[in-house]
């Protein structure tokens, strides 16, 4: 690596992570091939990509848990390799159960809380706060091996959470986590990003990504698209369209094809794609339609679409 | 970063929630913490109803430099006398001070020289006897008395097994627990947390010296108030010296852990870890009879220390002052497992 100053300081305070061609192997496999990509400092990023693909690597990597073999990465303004000095503005979770079934969540807790040295009348505040917000207030002396799936992840959540990090990195925080919850999750992260925290979360469900200010793309061990959803939807070649049904449904499309719109026919019914909403009314006025339906790309299909053909249309 | 006075603070307070855990986990595994403290006072127990007897026969030193090869032969004829053939006069004086001989004799061209226990005349009496039959041709023998003890051979054994009872328990247990945190994956929560390494090490080893305190005393109280095996010297330093082994093994169950992968692999550590101490460090039988070409393996084990300094202590009353070179060589095997346990849990993680 070399030792050029990736980010100007003045810039640096506006990123929260910032990696250059990063390269890693394992053995013969290389995991991560000149990833390059900046998190901004008090978003929510997301990073989407099919398993391999090298986005938990890449966060082991942010916390020092590899020796990179290539590339330069800033975390929280500081080069990865003295990531040590700030590691306590860091909270990670992990996919694996890093907590300790034969102790107790309020223990669990405690022993967290004392490797950050929060001790006292604010050790018992925070823990009170995160039990409560995970929904787990109830539960405080029960033994961590006793809980379900899903509240051990809870718990997992309020321990990386006890001394309030300015980097979030989340390896699939929600699994197993019932929606009613996620949403309480979600929303907490989002007052998190508003108090200025960084959030960079790993997920397979849609609806989450979605959630996000950017979503990152990653396909062995690069980044292939980047932007916020909508973005990533029109990367993929998705539009929102307009489901129309006609009376002359030929003449219709060749006025709207005359008119520069793409249009398929189907039947009675054609699929007008729009680049913005504010073509729709134009679209409406020409054709006339008995009936019609509005028709939203998914990030779903968009992820299966970049998935399939490995590079976005 | 340099150490600040609160960067010092943080490390203590980081070290004291690791060893608090430890001991809340301790704590709440019942089976463990009965294996801890009841086995090694059942082993004691096995041991020494099994050692309570004299020792049959005569436990007679052998020194051969030379010459003397019709008495030699002669001594080595008698039914009664079980022979262990030494390297030099000075250890067989030694094992008869610890009482693990009654004599030796000392066989030189054109001089005899019989080392006698003072403290059973009758032994003596047949031991000259012996000589006297045996000789070829009289001689003038060179006759020295040593203070020794009469004991029973549980009162040999019982320092020593006591040291090796800590050992064994600690290293599997630390072996366990360090490799749960890393299968567990907490290992990998702590290298992105401010804990380092060595404070995991220091934490660990603040939590489970109070379980070793507690097997350490009771094991030796069963020791001496059951078994009646003389303390001569202050239990302050006997304990001392069980602490530090605990101490050691406990680095060394940490450093080991790393090469296993599941705890059926730990297990196999026993006749790999556990078993050559058994052998080689003179627990059960004196380290001077052991072959000298194996001798210095039982220099490189810990338990060879942590015997000679607890004989030393119960047996003959040395003072800590006089075990030193015992407590600097188990220090040792603390620091390099420390090390060797910090290093091996650095190069696990990437």
């Amino acid at each position: 690596m070399s030792g050029e100053v990736l980010i100007h300081t003045e810039t640096s305070n506006d990123v929260a992570v910032a990696a250059r061609d990063l390269v890693k192997w394992f053995g013969r496999l290389k995991v991560l091939d000149g990833l390059s990509i900046i998190i901004p400092r008090g978003t929510t990023y997301c990073l989407l990509g099919p398993n391999g693909s090298g986005k938990t690597t890449f966060i082991r990597a942010i916390v020092g848990l590899i020796r990179l073999e290539g590339g330069e990465m800033e975390v929280l303004g500081r080069p990865v390799s003295r990531v040590r000095e700030i590691v306590s503005r860091i909270g990670y979770m992990t996919q694996h159960k890093a907590l300790y079934p034969d102790l107790t969540l309020q223990e669990n807790m405690e022993f967290y809380a004392g490797l950050y040295g929060i001790k006292g009348a604010r050790r018992r505040a925070r823990i009170d706060e995160l039990l409560d917000m995970v929904d787990l207030e109830d539960h405080r002396r029960r033994l961590a091996g006793d809980l379900s799936g899903g509240m051990y992840q809870r718990l997992s959540l309020a321990c990386i959470l006890i001394h309030d990090p300015d980097l979030l990195l989340l390896d699939e925080p929600t699994v197993g986590i019932d929606p009613r919850l996620r949403k309480t999750f979600w929303e907490y992260f989002k007052s998190l990003t508003e108090g200025g925290a960084t959030v960079l979360i790993t997920t397979h469900l849609m609806d989450e990504a979605e959630k996000c200010r950017i979503v990152g793309y990653m396909r062995a061990g690069r980044l292939e698209a980047e932007g916020s959803p909508e973005e990533i939807k029109r990367l993929a070649g998705l539009r929102p369209s307009l489901r129309l049904w006609v009376d002359d449904s030929r003449a219709t499309a060749d006025l709207l094809v005359s008119k520069g719109f793409d249009v398929i026919e189907d039947g009675d019914a054609l699929d007008v794609f729009l680049d913005s909403f504010a073509k729709a009314g134009t679209v409406l006025d020409l054709a006339q339609p008995r009936d019609l339906k509005l028709v939203e790309p998914t990030l779903e299909e968009a992820f299966l679409r970049l998935s399939d053909d490995g590079r976005p249309r | 970063m340099r150490p600040t006075f609160e960067g010092i603070e943080g490390g203590l307070g980081r070290i004291l929630a690791v060893a608090l855990r430890v001991i809340r986990q301790l704590k709440r595994d019942r089976r463990t913490v009965g294996l801890i403290t009841f086995a090694p006072i059942f082993l004691m127990v096995l041991f020494g109803y099994a050692l309570s007897g004299e020792m049959s026969g005569i436990g007679l030193g052998l020194v051969d430099e030379g010459g003397q090869e019709g008495l030699r032969g002669h001594l080595e004829g008698v039914d009664d006398f079980e022979i262990l053939h030494l390297g030099s006069a000075s250890d067989a004086e030694l094992l008869i001070e610890e009482g693990r001989l009654n004599g030796a004799i000392v066989l030189r061209p054109g001089q005899v020289v019989v080392m006698l226990d003072g403290s059973s005349p009758q032994i003596a009496a047949s031991l000259m006897d012996q000589v006297r039959i045996g000789l070829e041709r009289p001689m003038p023998l060179d006759l020295r008395y040593i203070h020794g003890y009469d004991l029973e051979m549980m009162d040999s054994v019982g320092p020593a097994v006591l040291g090796l009872v800590v050992f064994f328990f600690t290293f599997i247990v630390s072996a366990v627990s360090f490799l749960r945190e890393r299968t567990q994956g907490s290992l990998e929560k702590f290298v992105a947390s401010p804990l380092s390494r060595p404070e995991m090490v220091l934490g660990y080893l603040l939590g489970f010296s109070v379980f070793t305190v507690i097997q350490s005393v009771t094991t030796m109280a069963v020791v001496v108030f059951v078994f009646g095996v003389p303390m001569e010297g202050s239990p302050a330093t006997a304990l001392a010296v069980v602490l530090l082994l605990g101490a050691a093994a406990l680095v060394m169950g940490a450093f080991f852990s790393n090469f296993a992968k599941t705890e059926f692999q730990v297990v196999q550590f026993i006749p790999l870890v556990i078993l050559p101490q058994v052998v080689l460090t003179g627990v059960w039988w004196p380290i001077q009879s052991i072959p000298e070409s194996i001798r210095p393996v039982s220099s490189i084990l810990p338990l060879t220390y942590s015997s000679e300094a607890l004989r030393a202590v119960m047996l003959k009353g040395a003072s800590i002052g006089e075990i030193m070179p015992d407590i600097f060589a188990l220090s040792l095997f603390l620091l390099i497992g420390f090390v060797a346990a910090t290093l091996a849990l650095r190069r696990e993680v990437g």
